[in-house]
């Protein structure tokens, strides 16, 4: 008998029908994949078991009996536990009081913490997850951090733990010891769904594959009957081109030059320290690296939005170090922002409020404080229409359109700019796959026309396919630069993690030993 | 089964629609239902009361006169909180800064003697602003560079400015006589009411033009009104205004400097507040004394909520707040009812434009029924 | 002039001042810690200091009045709690309601109930607690005389606020309630996918500050002052908010930054005798307790950052 089944799941929101008549069975030990592109409706329906959502038909049976799922609470009691894609900590927060917090220990309401710390150890040690559970969880780095939410599912009782997307912050050797993590738990009598959009995992863990697409089952298979291109085809209904082919960089004139750049973050630590690097006109140079690594703050001191404790940054000659960020729009930077919704867009704006942003001082859009709308309307109905945006009109606020869209519009505005210079960051993040070849597209263009782009971006498959030149970035520093033809995702991986000597001696004098980051 | 969920997206989007008017309208409804509610529990007759309430504001010439003359300074004041509000600022401190528009005002406007009303009252009128954002500046500043909630901020220099007006009038500034009170305004510093601007035989003819104690300020206020929205509308001012209210990331991203932009924002709200004051004194009071302002800052703050903050929807919110304060004399005078009930009716209106959860769900239970219906 | 500012009834002063302000603080404490502004704190004092006379005006019992002021605290909170939790409203807007609901409600009731607007009849107030006599001359009476003027002659509700202070600091960092608290104002998602309620949390929480607030009326006219007078928080409310932002967020700060205020205030008072020698009209004292507030705020070191939710509605899913 299936430990968790559904049958018909249906959910529909405003426009769009999320889930349509789903239905999916896991059977005790065993690890189901729950595949699809960003949109597909995976996560949707994870939070309807979970409790976090209501269906709206169908129904839900644990271990064969017709349960409602109303809370999380409810979710907790009977066996399911969950690890959200964004991470459910508090971050001011110890590591025990986080897996604690709901079910802590005690009488009369006084937390007995001395018990609660047992049983974090003795779980802990139980599954192999070592943590230290006086670790504020906001100090903790970012594979950590999902230790503690899995030790919270174990620590309420799961029987069936549901992973969202939890590869999406890790480098390759931490995926790895992911996948041994996850089959102990199997051995230990878990079932696991594993939600992902990526294919080469899928077919590394799972037992067997159910692909979502647009909101609907189309297809459930084993690992040894496809392989990455039968479920690419499944996953997004045709055809889809895995790596992008491209002409040989042609480099003009260097146009970024960055020199022994430091930068501290909010907290006063030095995020980036001692950067250099160039890109020459029709270069893609990618900077990867696991997020935390000083990624974020290098992008921000390069727009403008961070000054720099030192060094110096130049575009064609020009010093813009101390530039802001307009300064920096007006000098010829494009910026397409890692968080669309936060920095790309005003979500409350139409589309043409929303393309005229960062240019809105500028003629032909406006004149000494006067804005011109009819030079921004028909801006904005070209690049709707150049850039295939699908929306009734300019006049549409930015909330109402699908994430892709939304990226579009962010897209059309940075490159209609016509930038000297663009710094793409994270441009894919949460796209479906038809969005993403689009903005991989536009940046193969503006590469094309001689441009220097920055891309940033923690999708190794993304940086492998666009980049000229790929540096790793590793607690703040590059570590190590490849040519596209010597990188692939080991290496790559290897150096994010700090492999290859990439440690710094410390004050005693003791060099860490070469390669430790290479334990896995 | 597809059809009705077409019916239900395309239901949803029309009743989105529809909220984004109704609100206001059936949140001022809501308020004077409570209002009427509380009247009834106090054993009054609630018909009567708001009879009474309308008489004295429409019953005649001078009743409309006396609610124009009311909703002056609320447009102004509602303008510069809703200008606040639009830059994701909240202008509590309004009442303050009206005072010290006000004084300065009363101040400057004893001084100006033998000169054209034409040049007076304009440069009072700039001279009133800029006290005002000079009251709302040390927030401003305080708010843009380590974050001080403005709300605190402003609140403290209006109980200052309080203080400020009460010492002034009772010393320094105080004229001759018992009263503390300032010395009445030359009459180059008056703004003239409708009475005095046309001649005998128009007001013979057509009476409602009189307008009691109403003057011209209204349409200063007006335009000003006019102005704002322009500047909201048209303007790199009022744009980066919005997009630092909506989205301060996204604006600073975009090159926009968030911080000059609050700063901005609190001072011309600061402004707008000074000009109330000085349309207030220049054409109702003549003078100041202690409390003159009367809480217009603070009904300013129902006035722009009501309005969701849209200079051109300030105006009918102005004058229903206005029409309020102008009927409540007649209203307790009449039907027994305190005054009170007014400020009671205010808090209502800003609770239930705040809470458009509950209109909202008003309007979903419809939704709920019309398409259980359509299955 | 000197000794006669610096007295034993100084100190007892600011700890008397302080009293309201650390309540309602505290209140404010509780309730932000679960996400929730509250600015209605000054409108809630005022209920509670209405309803708390009214009843003792009524009954002639002080402690029924304080008992009534508590509970039309809760009463008028759970307006803000409706708001703010269940109709996802903008919170510092709906505080502005209540406030202004407040000041119009009770003006009203006070010329519906007793016939006319501004002040009450004054009512019987809660006696101090201990009274001891003096110790004789000497240097141990002089200690007594600053020990017992300062910490000894005060009214009920000001030692109840220190106690209060002390407990809720306690339960803030070692109960499941406190822990739950801490997390709802950072991360209410987290705490809801932890089977938590996030809704139950911020009621509760919403209710204590207005529980809180009803007190901090109640020592205002049933300790203090001794009648009920129309807007007579004069701003209190939003001082409470201020200190506790200066105390950080936690009760035991929010006690002692009231008592900074409180000691400004104290001070204010006891220099206004010499007003010749300082040659400043009386309004400038009266202003201390506001610019002090506005100095406070523009000083507090490093930017204070409140729990990172706070503010913002929690919608499920």
């Amino acid at each position: 008998m299936p430990v968790l089944e559904l049958r018909d799941v249906t959910k529909v929101f405003p426009g769009v029908v999320a889930n349509d008549s789903v239905s999916l069975a896991l059977e005790e030990r065993e690890i189901v994949a729950l595949l699809g592109e960003n949109g597909a409706g995976k996560s949707t329906l994870m939070n309807i078991v979970y409790g976090l959502l209501s269906a709206d038909e169908g129904e839900i049976l644990v271990d064969g009996e017709p349960v409602r799922i109303r809370s999380s609470r409810q979710a907790i009691d009977l066996g399911i536990g969950m690890v959200h894609q964004h991470f459910m900590l508090v971050e001011p927060l110890t590591v025990t009081e986080n897996i604690v917090l709901g079910r802590e220990p005690g009488r009369f309401g006084v937390i007995d913490m001395k018990t609660a710390r047992a049983r974090v150890a003795e779980i802990s040690k139980r599954y192999g997850l070592h943590i230290d559970p006086d670790a504020r969880v906001m100090d903790l780095e970012v594979g950590l951090q999902q230790r503690v939410e899995i030790l919270k599912a174990l620590y309420q009782g799961a029987r069936v733990l549901i992973l969202d997307e939890p590869t999406a912050v890790l480098t390759p050797q931490e995926v790895r010891e992911l996948f041994a993590v996850v089959r102990s738990l199997v051995d230990e009598g878990l079932s696991v769904v594993f939600i992902t959009h990526k294919l080469e995992e899928v077919m590394a863990v799972a037992d067997r594959i159910v692909v979502m697409r647009r909101g609907a089952v189309v297809g459930e298979v084993r690992p040894s009957e496809t392989d990455e291109v039968g479920l690419a085809r499944m996953m997004v209904g045709r055809d889809v081109v895995l790596r992008i082919d491209k002409e040989p960089v042609s480099c003009g004139d260097t146009v970024l030059d960055v020199r022994d750049l430091t930068v501290k973050d909010d907290r006063g630590l030095e995020a980036v320290s001692d950067v250099s690097f160039n890109v020459c006109g029709g270069e893609i140079v990618a900077v990867a690296g696991v997020s935390g690594n000083g990624q974020t703050e290098l992008v921000e001191a390069l727009v403008g939005l961070r000054d720099a404790e030192s060094g110096s940054i130049a575009l064609k000659g020009t010093d813009l170090t101390k530039s802001d960020a307009r300064s920096t729009i007006e000098a010829g930077v494009s910026h397409i922002p890692e968080d669309r919704h936060r920095r790309g867009l005003v979500l409350p704006f139409n589309l043409a409020e929303n393309m005229v942003l960062g240019d809105h001082r500028v003629e032909p859009y406006a004149t000494r404080g006067i804005m011109h709308p009819r030079e921004i309307t028909a801006m904005a109905k070209k690049r709707i229409a150049d850039y295939d945006i699908r929306t009734p009109s300019e006049k549409v606020i930015a909330s109402s359109l699908s994430g892709g869209n939304q990226q579009k519009v962010v897209v059309a505005r940075e490159i209609g700019r016509d930038p000297e210079f663009l710094v793409a960051a994270q441009p894919t993040r949460g796209l479906d796959v038809g969005a993403i070849e689009f903005v991989h597209r536009q940046i193969l263009a503006e590469r094309q026309a001689g441009k220097g782009i920055l891309l940033v971006s923690l999708e190794l498959e993304e940086v492998l396919s666009l980049a000229d030149r790929v540096l790793v970035m590793y607690e703040g520093r590059i570590v190590k630069e490849f040519n596209a033809d010597e990188a692939n995702a080991e290496t790559l991986g290897y150096y994010m993690t700090g492999g290859g000597g990439a440690k710094l001696v410390d004050d005693a004098g003791d060099a860490q030993a070469a390669g430790s980051g290479a334990d896995a | 089964m597809n059809g009705s969920r077409d019916a239900v997206t395309a239901q949803r989007a029309w009743m989105a629609a529809l909220q984004k008017i109704g609100t206001p309208i059936v949140s001022a409804i809501l308020a004077i239902a409570v209002g009427s509610l509380i009247i009834w529990i106090s054993g009054y007759d609630p018909v009567a009361a708001f009879a009474a309430l309308f008489k004295g504001a429409f019953g005649g010439p001078k009743q409309v006169g006396e609610t124009v003359l009311r909703a002056t300074p609320l447009i102004l004041a509602g303008l510069a909180v809703g200008y606040g509000f639009r830059a994701g600022l909240f202008n509590i401190g309004a009442e303050g800064q009206l005072m010290m528009g006000g004084l300065l005002t009363a101040w400057l406007g004893v001084q100006m003697v033998g000169v054209s009303p034409l040049i007076t009252v304009p440069v009072l009128l700039v001279f009133a602003s800029f006290a005002g954002a000079a009251w709302a500046f040390v927030p401003a500043i305080l708010k843009a560079r380590v974050g001080a909630h403005e709300v605190i901020t402003t609140m403290m220099l209006s109980h200052v400015a309080r203080y400020v007006v009460s010492w002034l009038t009772a010393g320094p500034l105080k004229a001759p006589g018992q009263i503390p009170q300032t010395e009445t305004l030359t009459t180059s510093a008056q703004i003239p009411r409708f009475q005095s601007i046309f001649p005998e035989g128009v007001l013979e003819a057509l009476p409602f033009l009189g307008m009691g104690r109403a003057h011209i300020g209204i349409l200063i206020a007006i335009v000003v009104a006019v102005g704002v929205w322009l500047v909201l509308r048209y303007t790199t001012l009022g744009y980066e205004n919005r997009a630092v209210g909506l989205s301060p990331w996204a604006a600073e991203t975009a090159g926009v400097s968030v911080q000059w932009t609050t700063v901005k924002a609190l001072c011309i709200s600061g402004g707008l507040a000074g000009l109330a004051g000085a349309v207030e004194v220049m054409g109702l009071h003549h003078r100041i004394f202690d409390q003159f302002s009367a809480g217009v800052g603070f009904t300013g703050i129902a006035v722009a909520l009501l309005a969701k903050n849209h200079p051109l929807g300030i105006i009918p919110a102005a004058l229903l707040f206005g029409a309020l304060s102008a009927g409540s004399g007649t209203m307790q005078l009449e039907a027994g009812v305190s005054q009170k009930i007014i400020l009671i009716i205010q808090a209502l209106v800003i609770f239930f434009v705040a809470a458009e959860g509950l209109v909202n769900w008003f309007i979903r239970k419809r939704q709920k029924e019309a398409t259980s219906g359509a299955e | 002039m000197l000794s006669d500012v610096i007295t034993p009834d100084l100190f007892a002063a600011a700890l008397r001042i302080a009293t309201p302000l650390a309540l309602a603080a505290i209140g404010g404490t509780i309730c932000e810690r679960s996400g929730i502004v509250n600015i209605a704190l000054e409108g809630i004092m005022l209920v509670g200091a209405f309803f708390g006379t009214a009843t003792v005006l009524a009954t002639g019992s002080p402690w029924l009045g304080v008992l009534v002021a508590l509970v039309a605290g809760v009463a008028i909170s759970a307006v803000h709690a409706v708001a703010s939790v269940n109709l996802r409203a903008d919170q510092v807007v709906s505080g502005t309601a209540i406030n202004l609901l407040a000041l119009g409600l009770t003006g009203f009731l006070m010329e519906l109930w007793y016939g006319h607007p501004g002040t009450t009849q004054p009512i019987e107030t809660l006696p101090p607690v201990f009274s001891f006599g003096a110790m004789g001359e000497g240097f141990i009476g002089e200690v007594w005389r600053w020990v017992n003027g300062v910490f000894l002659s005060h009214t009920p509700l000001v030692y109840l606020a220190i106690a209060i202070a002390l407990v809720a600091q306690w339960a803030m960092y070692h109960t499941r309630w406190g822990l739950r608290l801490r997390g709802l104002g950072e991360h209410p998602r987290a705490v809801d996918t932890a089977g938590v309620s996030v809704a139950r949390g911020r009621w509760v929480a919403v209710l204590m500050s207005g529980a809180l607030g009803g007190l901090a009326g109640a020592n205002l006219s049933i300790e203090q002052v001794g009648v009920f007078q129309e807007g007579f928080t004069n701003g209190r409310g939003y001082i409470a908010l201020a200190a506790n932002i200066f105390g950080r967020w936690t009760p035991v700060g929010s006690y002692l930054a009231s008592l900074l205020f409180g000691f400004a205030d104290a001070l204010q008072i006891k220099l206004q005798p010499f007003r010749d020698v300082i040659d400043l009209p009386p309004e400038f004292f009266l202003m201390v307790p506001y610019v002090v507030t506005v100095v406070v705020l523009a000083g507090v070191i490093g930017r204070a950052v409140g729990p990172a939710a706070v503010g913002v509605p929690y919608k499920k899913g």
